[in-house]
């Protein structure tokens, strides 16, 4: 490529950025970079975790174990995305994660999309990263021997589509598309940005017929802000589907999103 | 000589006798407790008997005013109504703003403190030659608007009125104390004032009072008011607090049907007219509380033509919560409760728990249903005029009305410490939620801002934790010395360092070198002795709770995100407020800490 993945640009964002943004929109724990030692990253999100690898070059386990060590004690199940998938879906890390989280009995939960096994973007129990660590001791570092050793239940495109949510926001999966090369990311780039939903409350909506829903192109809520010329400063806020509140520009929009703005001096 | 901004007394009226008395108020008690709510509460310790009838004479109703009272400050003509509440039997405190305000302090008091009960219904005056009590016999039944209007014919010039309705003279223990149409709304002041036989107390000044660096005050007050028009009030500037509707609707923290959903289909009907094309209410007119330049109070009219004041809390007590979606029937109500004299959030609270009583058969009023506007009319006249058994059961709040009925009606019974529960989900606001069950004055939004924690956009407001409860206790600070200062909440987006801001103001009023630090240290001082009158009162730890509801039925969010309020997660919550607050395990505070309230 040229340039590190984790700095390409995408609609204004870099792709870690965005993916970091992403999972944290999905999750409720930590969201942890594995990085070489002494890699430069891009700007991260207050509260991003960054664990360093310490064998570069040893390949996905080795990620894979120490993502899942950084994560030992704070959390029993971890998504874990490579950096490079500018389409991925708050709603296909959330459906992975549940499907391990419902099933004691499994320890990887794993989408085989568009024809491949997605291990890097898939659901591991944190409990693996002693297996996982080892397995690259023993130079076993394809994720096919850790799945040997482990419970997976996977995921196939039907299982994936089946889920009616998942299947209006993501019907082709593009979740796991990733940028291998520059014309994988030429093609990405010229994408549009997602598809979304905005509604502007109390003043944002007066001086005119603005406040019912507009769809608008926007990756992130910045984007968004700007879509409607709305000013997303210190008096305004942000609810991402009802749900998530944020004041931050860069929180990354996804095919779908709706978004609310509205007058950060809430209250009466 | 008195700080400047303060007379340095307290006028106390027995009104049994018709005699009155001045006490002196020391400088370390005023710098203290500053006025308003935190003084109020100082007063009232002072002043109460314990374990009094919060209806019987011996129950002191206290009018408290502030040393940035009469100053050219915004927003500055406020004062507090302090007494024990006939609902939470703990300590009620409600702001109100209007030229009493002004007009009452200049009788030459800091507060003034009514004591007995007349021995016929009558109203007191106060001014500058002390205080007389008139019959008022004549004014019996009539609304506090009407009784203002009658005393000030009467009266003559100068003087000012604070009155009560009906519900106020009958004892519904959600009354409440008007002047100039803004209400001491919380808590039943009103009943407690009704008690004494009080129709009204008439104010007129007599006095003057000086400010230690009158520039500096003046100065301070042109910022203020330039700030005052900028974009952090534009919301209650433009709209007013009803632009809240919509957007809570949105987040699902709008609370629906005696909180059975967080949601309701019907909120655009009664979301006022921000964007010119929605059918309920349109918004008419904007006026102003007596030295305010903000302008918060909008005028609506409905599709019907009939025109009133709307707030958000009113809108959403006598709207989504009784399931209500007609504008015409919301603005009747407010309309009809202010009539009365009764706390719309109050009235709407207990007649949404009667509505789902009667539609579980526990209450035999098949009338009585959600969504029905005739049927909301009918509860507040028969609240009002305690006219029917059904009346005088919703008259004494949902907590007593519950403990009546039984039959796991308490369980849905929506208050704390018997105070119904304002507009805010708790289940999609947990910072609010810990707000709301710790709070002195019972489930309350205006002695506890944690909501805006919950929608600032720093914390997950589906997942309470330490982060929540220490920014519940901020809000919760922050508010004791609005309150106590006294300045509109409405005001707080304006600063930027707000202790620090208000301790500039203090000084320039009173003379006092005051420290962002020092009203740091009065703001907890404030809302530990406030605990400390409960606590006195028969406040136990249970009482720092949340209706079961709440922790039992989780909801679902259109995201798909569950939002659930466990009861362990609320204990957690409530644990990490009593540690930071330096409470014991109980929540009661060590001898150190009663020993700075200086109530001995």
């Amino acid at each position: 490529m040229g340039t590190p993945k984790a700095a390409l640009e995408w609609h204004g964002s870099t792709l870690l950025g965005r993916t970091v943004r992403i999972l944290a929109r999905a999750t409720s724990g930590p969201v942890v970079v594995v990085r070489a030692l002494g890699q430069d990253l891009p700007e991260l999100p207050d509260g991003t975790v960054l664990a360093d690898d310490p064998h570069e070059g040893k390949g996905p386990v080795q990620g894979i174990a120490a993502g899942l060590a950084a994560l030992t004690g704070r959390a029993d199940v971890a998504f874990v995305s490579s950096t490079d998938m500018p389409f991925l879906h708050p709603a296909f890390v959330r459906l992975v994660v549940r499907v391990l989280e419902g099933d004691e009995g499994t320890d990887v939960a794993l989408p085989v999309a568009r024809g491949y096994k997605q291990p890097l973007a898939a659901a591991y129990r944190v409990s693996l990263a002693g297996a996982a660590a080892r397995l690259v001791e023993e130079d076993r570092l394809r994720p096919a021997f850790l799945f040997d050793e482990c419970r997976v239940e996977t995921l196939d495109d039907a299982a994936l589509k089946g889920h009616p949510l998942l299947a209006a926001l993501d019907p082709d999966l593009d979740s796991v598309l990733n940028v291998n090369t520059p014309a994988d990311y030429e093609a990405a780039r010229a994408r549009p940005a997602p598809e979304v939903t905005v509604q502007l409350f109390g003043t944002l909506a007066k001086g005119g017929n603005v406040s019912g829903p507009h769809v608008v192109r926007a990756a992130t809520v910045g984007d968004a802000a700007d879509a409607m010329a709305v000013a997303f400063d210190r008096h305004v806020t942000a609810a991402l589907n009802g749900d998530q509140i944020t004041r931050d520009p860069a929180m990354p929009l996804a095919a779908g999103d709706a978004v609310f703005f509205m007058s950060a001096d809430a209250g009466g | 000589m008195p700080p400047g901004g303060y007379f340095g007394r307290v006028l106390v009226a027995d009104v049994t006798s018709g005699t009155s008395q001045d006490r002196a108020l020391p400088d370390g008690v005023l710098r203290g407790y500053i006025g308003g709510c935190g003084l109020g509460t100082w007063l009232l310790w002072q002043l109460g008997t314990p374990g009094a009838d919060p209806l019987g004479p011996a129950a002191p109703l206290a009018f408290v005013f502030s040393p940035l009272v009469g100053t050219s400050l915004t927003t500055s003509a406020k004062f507090a109504v302090v007494a024990k509440s006939p609902l939470t039997g703990m300590l009620t405190d409600a702001l109100a703003s209007s030229q009493f305000a002004i007009a009452g302090k200049l009788t030459g008091h800091d507060a003034i403190v009514i004591d007995g009960r007349a021995p016929e219904l009558s109203v007191l005056l106060v001014d500058g030659d002390g205080i007389r009590l008139i019959g008022a016999a004549h004014l019996a039944g009539l609304s506090a608007a009407d009784t203002d209007r009658h005393l000030r014919d009467e009266l003559g010039r100068g003087w000012r009125v604070a009155a009560i309705g009906p519900a106020g003279e009958r004892g519904v223990r959600y009354a409440t104390i008007s002047h100039d149409g803004r209400h001491a709304g919380r808590g039943g002041l009103g009943a407690v004032m009704g008690a004494k036989n009080l129709k009204a107390v008439g104010v007129r000044a007599g006095t003057k009072v000086a400010t230690a660096d009158p520039a500096a005050v003046l100065a301070a007050a042109r910022d203020l008011r330039m700030r005052s028009f900028g974009p952090a009030t534009a919301k209650y500037r433009e709209l007013g607090t009803l632009a809240n509707l919509l957007a809570f609707n949105a987040i699902s923290a709008l609370p629906t049907r005696n909180f059975q959903a967080a949601t309701f289909d019907g909120a655009i009907e009664l979301a006022g007219n921000v964007a010119g094309d929605v059918p309920g209410m349109r918004r008419v007119a904007r006026s102003s509380c007596a030295s305010c330049t903000i302008g918060c109070e909008h005028i609506y009219r409905s599709r019907g033509g009939k025109q009133a004041r709307v707030e958000y809390e009113n809108v959403f007590a006598l709207g989504p919560m009784c399931g209500v979606s007609d504008p015409d029937a919301v603005l009747a109500a407010s309309a009809r409760c202010d009539e009365l004299g009764i706390d719309t959030i109050s009235a709407g609270g207990t007649i949404a728990w009667a509505m789902e009583c009667a539609e579980r058969g526990l209450v035999d009023a098949p009338w009585l249903r959600f969504g029905d506007s005739a049927a909301l009319l009918r509860a507040l006249d028969e609240i009002g005029g305690r006219s029917t058994p059904l009346g005088s059961l919703l008259a004494e709040g949902s907590r007593r009305a519950s403990r009546t009925v039984g039959a796991g009606s308490a369980s849905f019974a929506s208050h704390v410490k018997g105070l119904e529960m304002p507009g805010y989900e708790p289940r999609t606001l947990h910072a609010m939620a810990l707000g709301l069950a710790v709070n002195a004055r019972g489930a309350d939004h205006n002695r506890s801002g944690a909501y805006e924690a919950d929608l600032s956009g720093d914390l997950d407001r589906l997942d309470g934790g330490d982060a929540h409860v220490a920014a519940a206790i901020e809000t919760e600070d922050r508010a004791a010395v609005m309150d106590s200062l006294i300045l509109c909440k409405f005001l707080r987006g304006v600063f930027s360092d707000p202790f620090t801001e208000w301790a500039g103001l203090l000084s320039a009023v009173t003379g006092w070198e005051v420290s962002g630090g020092e009203l740091h240290e009065t703001a907890r001082r404030i809302v530990m002795a406030k605990r400390a009158y409960n606590i006195r009162e028969g406040w136990q730890s249970a009482d720092d709770w949340l209706p079961e509801r709440l922790l039992n039925e989780p909801l679902t969010l259109p995201s798909g995100r569950v939002a659930t309020l466990t009861g362990d997660r609320l204990r957690a919550m409530i644990g990490s407020y009593y540690n930071m607050r330096g409470l014991d395990p109980e929540g009661r505070p060590g001898p150190a800490a009663v020993a700075d309230l200086g109530l001995a």
